[in-house]
């Protein structure tokens, strides 16, 4: 087994008996990391968070390279190797006085003041898809100041997006949407860190994807991605803000780890065919307006621990009768996907099973309710 | 601590020359003085956050090793806030035997510089002198 040189930075030293290398044998540095914690077992918390990934501000070097930039903690080691692990030299000043003017409204907020604004400067939000819902959340999370805002969409603007799709205008059409919606979401707060995602997600990538965000905003237009989403959320343990609208309905739900899942809603998506997407039945334009907004105020009060969120809840809306409903959902213990024992331990692509109607122009629809919730009217 | 007025120079210019971002580096020395300033990147670009680049870091770890030296100080400016660290830097301090040094570039033609040990969530400010 390839012998290898570990390099102890100097905070951690008191927990090695001050010895600043250590030499273990192993083939990865996954490895590595696992014996010097058999020969040091403080550091464990040091260098691995509680879901057991290496805490985000340790860097973890392979001769000059970063383990990030190679295969992570898989990253193959051969004799002589030498490993270093090193902490963030990182921080960062309070408010700005532009960014106290900017957001004062926020500020003045007892609920929120400038902690509150500090804290969602310093939050990352992932928002999965750059369309009907996606843009109004998208634009309203950028305007309050959310620090990083992550935006998956594989599509392009298309004239049809544009009755509904806030983010992109006229001259966007034919353009990516993550690159027309990062420009508008400059225009409100340049600020705002954007980080672009021009593919769709899928089981491969949608792990890597989420990881380094605080909270899922779910913005998409089919099943497959909406349990892909779920299952995922659930397996990083990350909160998600679900919508989904169809002709004159929305509804609206809030995920939150340990408290149910879009599967324990929904055990299976609907039989191919049943539901038409929004490119075949329509929406009314203003419909995913009142629904991304709704989802980013869920957002907000998430990251800022304020109020009650709709976690165990799910908000239908009937913009025919302008009638708002809440029906109590709950966390099913024998759900696949979250349930006492959960048979979903990875991700897997959802093919046709899961696809209705032509991706594109519009979102899924929001289903019928199940008998079930009818009767649990709140 | 004592510091030696050509390093605190060295800090002014290298956080003017970073305006508007923060600005960030490494203090290094050995037997409880303070010998050199390394200049580093700040890998966040931004007014308000600093991460010293992480190549250049393992860098300057490297080389002050090599002298047989030791990390003393964190570096980084505040383009427009006191020298004072702030909830992030209190949050983000892992490094609790070394001294966080904070720049204030506040008023443009008086920077102030500070500096505080930040142990577990307490900071306690260490007296400098400039000779």
């Amino acid at each position: 087994m390839p012998s290898v040189s570990v390099y102890i930075p100097t905070p951690y030293r008191s927990l090695t008996g001050g010895r600043a290398n250590v030499v273990v044998d192993a083939h990865t540095v996954d490895e590595v990391l696992t014996k010097l914690i058999e020969l040091f077992p403080e550091l464990q918390e040091r260098i691995f968070n509680p879901q057991g990934d290496i805490h985000e501000h340790l860097n973890v070097f392979v001769n000059e390279e970063e383990i990030r930039s190679l295969q992570g903690k898989s990253t193959p080691l051969k004799e002589g190797d030498q490993v270093a692990i090193i902490p963030a030299m990182a921080g960062g000043s309070n408010l700005t006085p532009e960014q106290v003017e900017r957001y004062s409204r926020h500020i003045l907020l007892p609920e929120v003041g400038g902690k509150g604004q500090e804290k969602l400067l310093n939050s990352k939000v992932l928002i999965v898809g750059a369309g009907g819902l996606g843009s109004p959340a998208a634009l309203y999370l950028a305007a309050a100041g959310v620090g990083t805002l992550g935006l998956v969409d594989f599509d392009r603007v298309d004239l049809s997006n544009l009755q509904r799709q806030i983010l992109h205008h006229g001259h966007d059409v034919g353009r990516l949407k993550v690159d027309s919606a990062r420009e508008a979401l400059f225009d409100i707060n340049p600020e705002v860190k954007v980080v672009t995602y021009p593919f769709a997600l899928s089981a491969a990538n949608a792990l890597e994807v989420i990881q380094p965000y605080d909270l899922v905003i779910n913005g998409c237009d089919n099943f497959s991605t909406r349990y892909l989403l779920s299952d995922a959320c659930v397996l990083l343990q990350k909160p998600l803000v679900d919508g989904s609208i169809f002709r004159f309905e929305g509804q609206v739900t809030v995920f939150l780890p340990g408290q149910g899942c879009y599967r324990c809603l929904y055990p299976a998506p609907p039989p191919p065919g049943s539901v038409p997407s929004c490119a075949e039945a329509g929406v009314l334009g203003v419909l995913p307006g009142l629904i991304g907004v709704i989802q980013a105020t869920e957002a907000l009060k998430i990251l800022l621990d304020l109020g009650s969120s709709l976690a165990g809840k799910l908000l239908f809306v009937d913009a025919l009768t302008m009638t708002f409903r809440q029906f109590r959902i709950a966390r099913n213990p024998s759900c696949p996907a979250c349930g006492d024992n959960p048979e979903i331990k990875e991700l897997r692509d959802y093919g046709e099973e899961y696809c209705l109607g032509r991706p594109g122009a519009g979102e899924e629809g929001a289903r019928n309710l199940p008998e079930a919730f009818s009767q649990a009217s709140m | 601590m004592k510091l030696r007025r050509e390093l605190v120079e060295e800090m002014i210019a290298h956080a003017q020359n970073n305006l508007p971002n923060e600005a960030c580096g490494i203090l290094a020395g050995t037997g409880g003085e303070i010998l050199a300033f390394y200049p580093a990147t700040n890998a966040e670009h931004s007014p308000t956050r600093y991460t010293i680049d992480p190549q250049e870091l393992f860098r300057i770890f490297r080389e002050v090793e090599s002298k047989g030296w030791e990390i003393m100080g964190i570096f980084h400016s505040h383009p427009v806030t006191e020298a004072y660290p702030s909830p992030t830097d209190v949050r983000l301090a892992f490094y609790p035997e070394a001294l966080y040094f904070i720049l204030s570039l506040r008023d443009p033609l008086q920077p102030v510089l500070r500096a505080f040990w930040i142990v577990d969530g307490d900071v306690r400010e260490e007296p400098l002198k400039i000779l």
